[in-house]
């Protein structure tokens, strides 16, 4: 019985692999840099102000704003004053795209957010806690002549949280206040070329609705969507990532298996981290181009989940396993206090997506935030699986602080012991650690181009060469985890070395290796000496 | 109709004045020194072809301008837009001055190189900057984002996701349509083109950036970020603050390349400086505005505030006092649109008027 892979190899292979390593890194950065545009578009639309003229409401239900048949308009309110149009006759319009563009499937999703423009009037302003209660209809057409169809319905109420810039005087009236955007709805697929939303803000005295919230400009909605382009290196880089780590993972739990006795717990967590890196590259998304596959999005955001969830609990594993203490651990029961939060803040987000986006599959329109009832919930949920982050963290922290200083107690008895031993175990430790960095180095690249993307506009410019930084953010960090697994794999697969009666080179390394399989196997209760324990749990993984 | 209110007026009111007439004269943006007339042309069919050709001839425009209005159906409207707001607004934010930015004696102003000139470029270009990304976004311009190329590349284009937004395409348009005057050798010529870029410029500054987050269960994982266009009263603003502070221009012959620019007056014995470009910039020391000139109808009968501005305004001849009761809505029941429900209620008032 052998060590890892990681062990068994010269320091200039190690640098090696790293190398080849590094080189896909820079070209996953380079992919999205480069060869993507954006991740997203934005497209801004101002609604049309139609009037519902024929009050009977079957001839046509459709608004229009332009092109053929479309609805008679007005430029403002004040136009409707004096043509004593009321406000529920009033329906804005928006038609998705612009003229003479389509929508495609390679959007993958789109979401509006509704924003309206409010100016201060000193007999008409905006009350507090005042909401908005819109009846929004969606509907969609694939040929610029054909008939809409309707896609969603729905009355929805939005709180306006909104606020003048400056004190409410009458030298400010016309001043428009400055509002928090409103989420109107989100699609998983844009299987359609064509979209038209309709608005109306209806208005009942007797019941309050829509009363209170000030005199309305005009209302805008800004669509978010994903690139086509994005979508096709994004799905590019998908297709060829799956076959990578999926021949690597049959590779290693090939190894294993070949192996007489059953697999350890780290080289189970291992594989498994293997399966949802895997679950989350599987291309599916391929199918959404010609499928309307509306829980796209959710199925998404639950893959990534999953593959966040083992990350975590493998970091508790791999630092628990590494702990060098007598007590008997290769068991995940064991981890139950670790993996517990995990489990239950990932549990949290679960609901809360369903709740969401779940409920988004229903009516695009719906917004958990939209009633303060949900708002709680939904803040709930989120604090919950805060505090569950916090507590594994604290975990996670004071167990890699355990492993280092357990090293360096270590450390300190190596120079008692013979020089190729101890060049032997120094190694060891050397590339734990080494792989204890690539970990941190791998969360705190995630963690820089987090921020970067946070804080940074647009793409930047070195003479003519633009790379686009989010799109690289986006394919750098997925190409990273993936490296990162498929390393792990790698490193961590059980040696080949010591099978069979290699012995000429690997005198030193197989008697260590039987030593410390005895000690860590059947002495381990009665305390062998720590530096044994300490190289066993390594040759044993 | 409710019940128990005094002097209820049942009617629905006014609730804004159109706020003026555009027969007179108004000015438009670089495309000459000419007044611009008939802008009280029916809005209604404003697709239809013939009307918007029409609509351009009707406008005072260049021959390049010309062919760009017929080549895109909105932009007549948003040509006459632009120049709606650019008059109002300016006409908002010299309220309170001597000079109210009447439309009266504009041609001669134009020919002047005063800050007033000034201000009248910068304000006329913000607008239609303005205008032109507000059209686009409700779909009254066909060729916003991806312009210039053919169909196929155009839908190509959008798909992979490269158009630029509106904003970009409203200053590469105006590039355009603006950039087609000789750049002329004299100091007015650089005074105007200053000045009209930097009403662009402010419309551009003023963009305000907003995110949303899209990430996994609406984390800021996935975040997107646009700009956007704040109200013209903010970009108005900002521009009359650059007329209070504008800077006095001279020609000035470049030594290392020969080229003559503008430069800026010396400041403490050190060698004159280069404008800013979002410094407002004139040549002439504006005349005062206060009595009837070929300039200005002047000051007299405008009425004024006592606490603020009648001294200034009236320049010394003092002003009348006039009381008068005025009525006004109050108690109003509103709608977010087109329903005022008010009661009258009465009060006594000072108006105060320059004396002749």
């Amino acid at each position: 019985m052998a060590g890892a892979i990681i062990e068994n190899m010269s320091t200039m292979k190690l640098c090696i692999v790293g190398g080849i390593l590094f080189v896909f890194q820079i070209v996953a950065f380079l992919v999205g840099g480069l060869i993507a545009p954006d991740p997203t578009s934005v497209l801004h639309s101002t609604a049309t102000k139609c009037i519902d003229v024929q009050k009977n409401h079957h001839k046509t239900k459709w608004f229009m704003p332009w092109g053929p048949n479309q609805c008679e308009k007005i430029s403002s309110f004040d136009e409707a004053l004096k043509r004593q149009i009321e406000a529920n006759d009033i329906v804005f319009a928006v038609h998705i795209p612009f003229i003479s563009k389509e929508m495609s499937p390679w959007f993958q999703f789109m979401l509006s957010i509704m924003q309206l423009d409010i100016a201060f009037k000193s007999n008409n302003f905006i009350q507090d806690n005042a909401t908005v209660t819109l009846d929004v209809t969606m509907a969609y057409r694939n040929d610029l002549n054909g008939k809409w169809i309707e896609l969603a319905h729905s009355l929805e109420q939005r709180k306006l949280k909104c606020k003048l810039p400056t004190p409410k005087t009458q030298v400010t009236e016309g001043q428009y206040y400055e509002c928090d955007l409103i989420p109107l709805m989100e699609l998983g697929s844009v299987a359609h070329k064509y979209y038209l939303v309709n608005i109306r803000l209806p208005v009942n005295e007797r019941k309050k609705i829509n009363i209170g919230i000030g005199e309305i400009k005009d209302l805008k909605l800004t669509t978010i969507f994903q690139n086509g382009g994005f979508t096709k290196v994004w799905f590019a880089m998908k297709t060829f990532l799956t076959p990578s780590i999926l021949i690597i993972m049959v590779w290693y739990w090939r190894r294993i298996t070949m192996m007489t006795r059953s697999p350890i717990l780290l080289e189970k967590i291992i594989f498994a981290l293997g399966i949802s890196m895997t679950f989350i590259n599987i291309p599916v998304e391929w199918f959404s181009i010609g499928f309307n596959w509306t829980w796209m999005l959710l199925f998404g955001d639950i893959r990534q989940g999953i593959f966040y969830a083992m990350l975590l609990s493998f970091w508790i594993v791999f630092c628990g396993e590494h702990m060098m203490d007598q007590s008997e651990r290769n068991h995940f029961s064991r981890y139950w206090k670790q993996v517990g939060p995990i489990a239950f803040g990932s549990c949290c987000l679960f609901i809360f997506d369903m709740c969401e986006r779940g409920v988004q599959l229903k009516n695009p329109f719906y917004s958990i935030w939209a009633t303060d009832v949900g708002t709680e919930l939904a803040m709930a949920f989120i604090i919950v699986a805060g505090i569950c982050a916090c507590l594994y963290f604290g975990f996670l922290c004071f167990m890699v602080f355990q492993v280092f200083r357990n090293i360096s107690g270590k450390r300190s008895k190596l120079p008692a012991m013979s020089k190729t031993r101890r060049l032997h175990y120094e190694g060891l430790i050397f590339r734990f650690k080494f792989f204890m960095l690539i970990t941190l180095a791998c969360a705190a690249l995630s963690v820089i181009f987090f921020i970067t993307s946070q804080v940074n506009e647009g793409p930047w410019t070195w003479d003519e060469t633009t790379v686009q930084v989010n799109s690289a953010f986006f394919t750098g960090i997925y190409g990273m985890w993936n490296l990162y697994v498929f390393a792990l794999m790698f490193l961590y697969a059980p040696s080949h070395k010591n099978y069979g009666d290699d012995q000429s080179n690997g005198d030193l390394r197989v008697n260590s290796a039987e030593e410390l399989q005895l000690t860590t196997t059947i002495t381990h209760a009665d305390g062998p000496t720590e530096v044994f324990r300490l190289a066993g749990k390594e040759a044993q993984e | 109709m409710r019940s128990g209110l005094q002097l209820s007026a049942p009617a629905t009111l006014c609730l804004l004045q159109p706020l003026l007439l555009l027969q007179v004269s108004a000015y438009f943006g670089l495309t000459g020194r000419e007044v611009l007339t008939h802008l009280s042309l029916p809005r209604q069919g404003a697709t239809s072809t013939k009307l918007h050709l029409k609509q351009c001839d009707l406008l005072t425009l260049s021959r390049k301008q010309k062919r760009l209005c017929r080549k895109e159906p909105g932009l007549a409207e948003v040509l006459r837009d632009a120049i709606r707001l650019g008059v109002m607004e300016c006409q908002y934010q010299f309220r309170n001055e001597r000079w109210n930015c009447s439309l009266d004696g504009r041609t001669e102003l134009l020919k002047g190189g005063f800050k007033e000139t000034g201000f009248l470029y910068a304000v006329s270009s913000a607008a239609l900057s303005h205008s032109l990304a507000k059209a686009c976004s409700s779909g009254r311009l066909e060729r916003c984002t991806c312009d210039d190329s053919p169909d196929l590349e155009n839908q190509k284009a959008w798909q992979w996701g490269v158009c630029g937004d509106n904003i970009k395409y409203s200053t590469r348009f105006l590039k355009n349509f603006l950039g087609q005057k000789k750049i002329g050798k004299d100091l007015r010529a650089k005074v105007d083109i200053h000045n009209t870029k930097m009403g662009i410029k402010a419309v551009k500054n003023g963009l305000k950036t907003t995110c949303k987050c899209h990430g996994v269960s609406g984390s800021c994982a996935v975040r997107t970020c646009w700009k956007q266009l704040s109200p013209f009263h903010e970009i108005g603003r900002l521009l009359k603050t650059k007329y209070d502070n504008a800077v006095k221009v001279f020609s000035a012959t470049n030594d290392a390349t020969g080229h003559s620019e503008l430069v800026g007056p010396q400041a403490h014995g050190h060698s004159s400086r280069l404008p800013r470009s979002t410094d407002l910039v004139y040549m002439e020391d504006s005349p005062n505005f206060c009595r009837r000139s070929t300039y200005s109808p002047g000051t007299a009968g405008r009425s004024c505030s006592k606490e603020t501005n009648c001294d200034s305004m009236c320049c010394g001849r003092g002003h009348n006092t006039r009381s008068r009761m005025v009525t006004f809505s109050c108690h109003c029941q509103v709608q977010w649109c087109c329903h005022v429900e008010c009661q009258q209620c009465m009060q006594e008032e000072e108006v105060y008027t320059c004396k002749r």
